[in-house]
């Protein structure tokens, strides 16, 4: 059989089977269109919820490593040269005495306590500290546990500090939020799923007599199913276009800063335009492959 | 009665008959050996069905209502395959077809239906030309093969014209001429006059002798007694399922025989 004839004929017959039955070809376009702006928009929550979280624990992945005020700087540098050795260590920078009370007068409004401990002799009581920036926040009680036996460290009940109390529920959070969106795309895929797979048949079953005469007169399985694959595809992609249309014109709507609404960039957003428009082609042919199934075998 | 038992001959051989000419018997395209089909009721639909059926062969199947003929016929497209038995077409078993080769053996038959089966928002050469379109749209001349099939049946003025638009006779004749355009070397019809005026039926005999005539086997199914005595074919006649009756040049009934 020549392909290229056979493909021309198979595309004629899906766009006449959608003009033919554009009642139920649009009702499905809309579903799909609907429960692909569900998966679009549960992608964009999960991704932007993602990022807040993820930027959270990175600011969570700091563990700080005080130094005792004896320690002589090359001390200092060869234990931080140490540390930013460890593979779970992103960067190890140092933070000294000065460095310290500013961040801390910026940070915390110390700025008048610090300047009056100054004048009266009492010196700058913060200590010097290696800044652990850590590649993964799981991390950060394990190196805690080994750097804190050192003897070059700050005496005190906390000779390091990180937030052991955010990681975990951070933890918890990206955990639940990837977890409900997968779901959420799963659950609205199979809607999808079952709503071309219903379309399909009911295609088919307008189209019976057709498929009769098609396998009485000799053609093959495969084109009979052709044009259903070709239909499912061409209402996936639609309803996909459709879809990733309405999603980027509210992000648009709602976006600054050149990004989109909820701080989505633009490439991320193409991403996910071509994510719907493949699982929109996969989800119309593989609806359709079940949908003519039936058809064929009997 | 005379019910052929025996399996296809091997080759083709060459009979001489008295001081005539050799007669030449080519081997069977069709065999039914001992072929039973029981359907999910239960209730045999053919029984211990045996007869064999030469190439160029005109053969008529009769009987009443469910006396098995249709249930022939979809034996010999494979639409149903025998619960037991052998159904052997041009010396393929059915049984052993694969379903990917089905539609290959599909196109070697012409096969048409009381209900004529077209597709009522197709012109009539449009319906013609789909059984090529969906079989192999690469193939060249399709407008001329189209016009030569309706050429036979008679409906080459009939080319733009929906079905909705023709008689019974003439619905029936675009189903012939779509069954002929892959040039079948056998041709099946199942009661193809069924739905039609004596007239009508007695042309579309007519029409399905002359394809016979062009070389092709005829099968065909019915329990149309006017057409089936004018022919003086060979009738295979079908009771309960079983073949009760294999005659050359037969008629619908035997002589004596009550109308069922």
């Amino acid at each position: 059989m020549n392909p290229i004839p056979a493909l021309r004929f198979v595309v004629r017959v899906a766009l006449q089977n959608i003009v033919r039955n554009r009642g139920i070809a649009f009702a499905s376009l809309l579903t799909v269109t609907l429960t692909l702006l569900g998966a679009g928009a549960a992608v964009a929550v999960v991704s932007a919820l993602d990022g807040v979280l993820h930027q959270e624990e990175t600011q969570a992945s700091v563990l700080k490593v005080f130094m005792a005020d004896h320690v002589s700087y090359a001390s200092i540098l060869n234990l931080q040269y140490n540390l930013s050795s460890e593979p779970s260590v992103l960067k190890a920078s140092f933070e000294n005495k000065d460095q310290a009370a500013k961040q801390a007068a910026s940070g915390l409004g110390l700025g008048n306590a610090l300047k009056i401990l100054q004048q009266t002799g009492g010196g700058n009581p913060l200590p010097a500290s290696i800044n652990l920036h850590l590649r993964n926040i799981g991390a950060v009680s394990a190196i805690n546990n080994q750097v804190s036996t050192s003897p070059l460290l700050y005496p005190g009940p906390h000779p390091t500090d990180y937030n052991k109390d955010v990681i975990p529920r951070l933890e918890r959070y990206i955990f639940a939020a990837q977890l409900g969106g997968a779901i959420m795309v799963a659950v609205v895929g199979a809607v999808a799923l079952v709503i071309i797979t219903i379309s399909v048949r009911t295609a088919a079953f307008v189209r019976r007599q057709e498929i009769e005469i098609m396998k009485l007169v000799g053609a093959t399985d495969w084109f009979v199913r052709w044009p259903f694959l070709i239909e499912g595809v061409i209402v996936g992609v639609l309803s996909a276009l459709l879809a990733s249309a309405v999603l980027v014109g509210i992000g648009l709507l709602f976006g600054s800063g050149g990004n989109l609404a909820l701080g989505i960039g633009l490439r991320f957003a193409g991403l996910v335009v071509l994510g719907l428009i493949a699982g929109g082609a996969v989800l119309g042919s593989f609806g359709s492959f079940v949908g003519i199934r039936r058809s064929l075998a009997t | 009665m005379s019910i052929s038992t025996s399996p296809a001959p091997p080759r083709t051989v060459t009979q001489a008959t008295g001081n005539g000419p050799p007669v030449r018997h080519d081997p069977p395209i069709i065999v039914f050996e001992n072929v039973s089909k029981t359907y999910g009721n239960g209730a045999p639909a053919v029984q211990d069905v045996s007869f064999t059926v030469r190439p160029r062969d005109f053969v008529f199947v009769v009987g009443a209502s469910g006396a098995g003929k249709s249930t022939i016929i979809r034996l010999l497209i494979r639409e149903e395959t025998a619960s037991k038995g052998h159904v052997i077409v041009e010396g393929q078993d059915l049984a052993r077809l694969r379903h990917r080769h089905l539609p290959r053996l599909r196109r070697k038959m012409g096969i048409v239906f009381q209900d004529f089966k077209l597709l009522p928002n197709l012109t009539v050469a449009q319906n013609v030309a789909f059984a090529i379109q969906v079989t192999d749209p690469g193939r060249s001349h399709l407008k001329e093969k189209v016009g030569e099939a309706l050429y036979i049946v008679g409906l080459e003025d009939k080319l733009n014209n929906f079905p909705t638009e023709l008689s019974g006779g003439e619905q029936q004749r675009v189903a012939i001429a779509r069954a002929l355009i892959h040039r079948p070397r056998i041709f099946l019809a199942d009661e193809p006059t069924g739905n039609l005026d004596p007239d009508a039926g007695w042309g579309i005999v007519q029409l399905l002798l002359q394809i016979n005539h062009r070389g092709a086997t005829v099968v065909m199914a019915t329990h149309n007694r006017e057409v089936v005595d004018l022919s003086r074919r060979r009738v295979l006649a079908m009771e309960g399922g079983q073949l009760i009756r294999d005659e050359q040049e037969g008629q619908y009934l035997k002589e004596g025989e009550a109308i069922l």
